[in-house]
């Protein structure tokens, strides 16, 4: 912890935050600095951490008279609106099978993939001062001081558009009691290949209310010109921050997984990783699919009606003739189903136990019955 | 609300003796009635903010037979823009005054939502699930947000009746 505060002081020029005072807390040491203007930038690539620090900012940082800029960047994630289905929005599937997690944020919006090539950007104010048009503007102004040529443009929608037609940035934003924050990405050199694969939903069927995503081409800067790399933006944008708000301040380190300088950060975080709020949180919806069963000599279409709420299956019903598997061996599959999480890990549990009272010549079918119910998940 | 009080009890003491008023007296006292009139032709969104409350954070409450209707100001949808979805918390759960309840997104934003009172969700508004632009139409009516039980009443003493709400807003601006 000492280690890393000399390594703070060293990455200060003439900011007035008294590293020294051990016994300060992050808040304490902003509001002895009287500083306005504050650029932070994480020194975590966990995507629950760096949105748990967004939160603690939000809420214990008085941003009536001060703005925040914060730095920020992840590996590979998938990062979903407040307000959005994932089932509906990324390949769930994949990203397990890839190890890579997905993430709600408070803020509302779209959903993006995030990896060490993305670049985020939050920008915190007073409610009164929450303008993202000129946080767009200190984008754009950055680098085309990069490079004056750029075509780079904000939308009415807050895309940055490049070339007019490639998105490389969405936003979101989130409005409190008396603070707001409005934050962005910018694609710099990120796994196009990877985006496009889980970005793209695999569950067919549902219909739910909420919020939708809207599919954009993208382009990494870094394509357009190979000397835009993440650094370098970063640090034009902190600096065009300053210009555009009069403010002196240098880029401090901040890590979001210390609890003695942000306490109660650690508990943020941990909130942000559990189920009940990534796939938990997702307003109810329901699935209709319908597949092909098959067992060693035939074949028989089926057709299922999934009602889930608050990410637990609320209701099913399974169209199924009784020849390919008897009416009482179906509903009891369903009843079982009920009141389960819609998971492929709490569905295979459920099978095992099921399987273990079905008849042999049932199981292959029951088994076929059920991979087509956890491909949904 | 008071001047119109002040000008009912003035109508009910002149009403009887204006036959025997001088001419300019009379005039004013026709006037007066004229003005008493007003109250009962007033839009209907004003009749029924007479019986709102109003929080800082632009809630409003109406309570009725022990059951506070919370939803937002046409201050606050007007801000918010275009709501595209009501995000609201679930019958039973109880809330704290000032806990945060739930949220309205409206183009990429998230505007948290601030309970006015303690008490518990008896009823959310499920029309908002299909129609979340009822929050904008309907603020003060169809696009109510949840009913609560109001378990500290003294908390209502505590929030702006229209005419202070209306004084406050300005003062924003």
């Amino acid at each position: 912890m000492i280690l890393r505060k000399c390594l703070q002081v060293r990455e200060q020029s003439k900011a007035c935050l008294q590293w020294a005072r051990a016994k300060s807390t992050f808040t304490d040491l902003i509001d002895e600095s009287g500083q306005s203007g504050v650029i932070l930038k994480s020194m975590s690539t966990d995507i629950y951490e760096n949105l748990a620090m967004e939160d603690w900012i939000h809420d214990y940082v008085d941003l009536q008279n001060r703005k925040i800029l914060f730095l920020w960047r992840n590996g590979p994630a998938v990062v979903i609106g407040r307000h959005q289905n994932p089932w509906q929005e990324c390949n769930l599937q994949l990203m397990r099978q890839r190890g890579i997690p997905l993430a709600r944020r408070r803020s509302g919006g779209g959903t993006v993939y995030h990896d060490l090539g993305n670049v985020n950007l939050t920008f915190f104010t007073s409610k009164k001062k929450y303008d993202r048009n000129r946080n767009l503007h200190i984008v754009t102004s950055a680098l085309k001081r990069l490079r004056p040529n750029l075509d780079v443009r904000a939308t009415e929608r807050f895309d940055i558009l490049l070339n007019g037609h490639y998105k490389i940035s969405g936003t979101a934003a989130k409005l409190g009691r008396t603070a707001a924050y409005h934050h962005c990405t910018l694609l710099c050199s990120a796994d196009r290949a990877l985006l496009s694969a889980v970005l793209k939903p695999t569950c067919q069927g549902i219909k739910s209310n909420a919020t939708p995503s809207v599919p954009s081409p993208v382009k990494n800067l870094l394509d357009e010109d190979n000397t835009l790399d993440c650094d370098t933006i970063m640090n034009a944008v902190a600096s065009q921050y300053n210009t555009e708000f009069g403010f002196s301040s240098p880029v401090t380190l901040v890590d979001p997984s210390d609890e003695f300088s942000f306490p109660g950060i650690h508990k943020m975080s941990s909130e942000l990783k559990t189920w009940e709020w990534t796939l938990g949180r997702t307003p109810k919806f329901s699935i209709s699919a319908s597949f092909d069963l098959h067992d060693n000599s035939s074949r028989q279409n089926a057709s299922l009606n999934i009602d889930i709420k608050n990410g637990i299956i609320d209701n099913c019903e399974i169209d199924l003739p009784p020849h390919w598997l008897p009416s009482d061996v179906r509903r009891e599959f369903c009843m079982l189903l009920v009141g389960g999480k819609f998971c492929p890990n709490e569905m295979a549990v459920i099978l095992a136990a099921f399987l273990r009272t079905t008849s042999q010549e049932l199981k292959t079918k029951t088994y076929n019955l059920y991979q087509n119910v956890v491909s949904l998940m | 609300m008071a001047m119109r009080v002040a000008l009912r009890c003035i109508s009910a003491n002149f009403s009887p003796k204006l036959p025997q008023l001088s001419r300019p007296t009379q005039l004013a006292a026709s006037r007066l009635l004229w003005r008493t009139d007003i109250p009962r032709t007033l839009s209907t969104a004003s009749r029924l903010s007479t019986a709102l409350k109003f929080t800082d954070k632009h809630e409003w409450v109406r309570v009725e037979g022990g059951v506070g209707t919370v939803g937002i100001s046409s201050f606050a949808q007007e801000a918010l823009g275009d709501v595209v979805y009501c995000g609201l918390p679930e019958v039973g759960q109880k809330l704290e005054q000032l806990e945060e309840f739930g949220a309205l997104e409206s183009v990429k934003a998230a505007s948290e939502l601030y309970s006015p009172m303690t008490g518990e969700v008896t009823e959310i508004n499920t029309e908002l699930s299909d129609n979340p632009g009822l929050v904008n139409k309907a603020c003060y009516e169809g696009g109510w947000l949840i009913k609560m039980t109001i378990e500290n009443p003294g908390e209502l003493d505590g929030l702006m009746d229209e005419a202070s709400y209306d004084k406050f807003i300005k003062s924003l601006e």
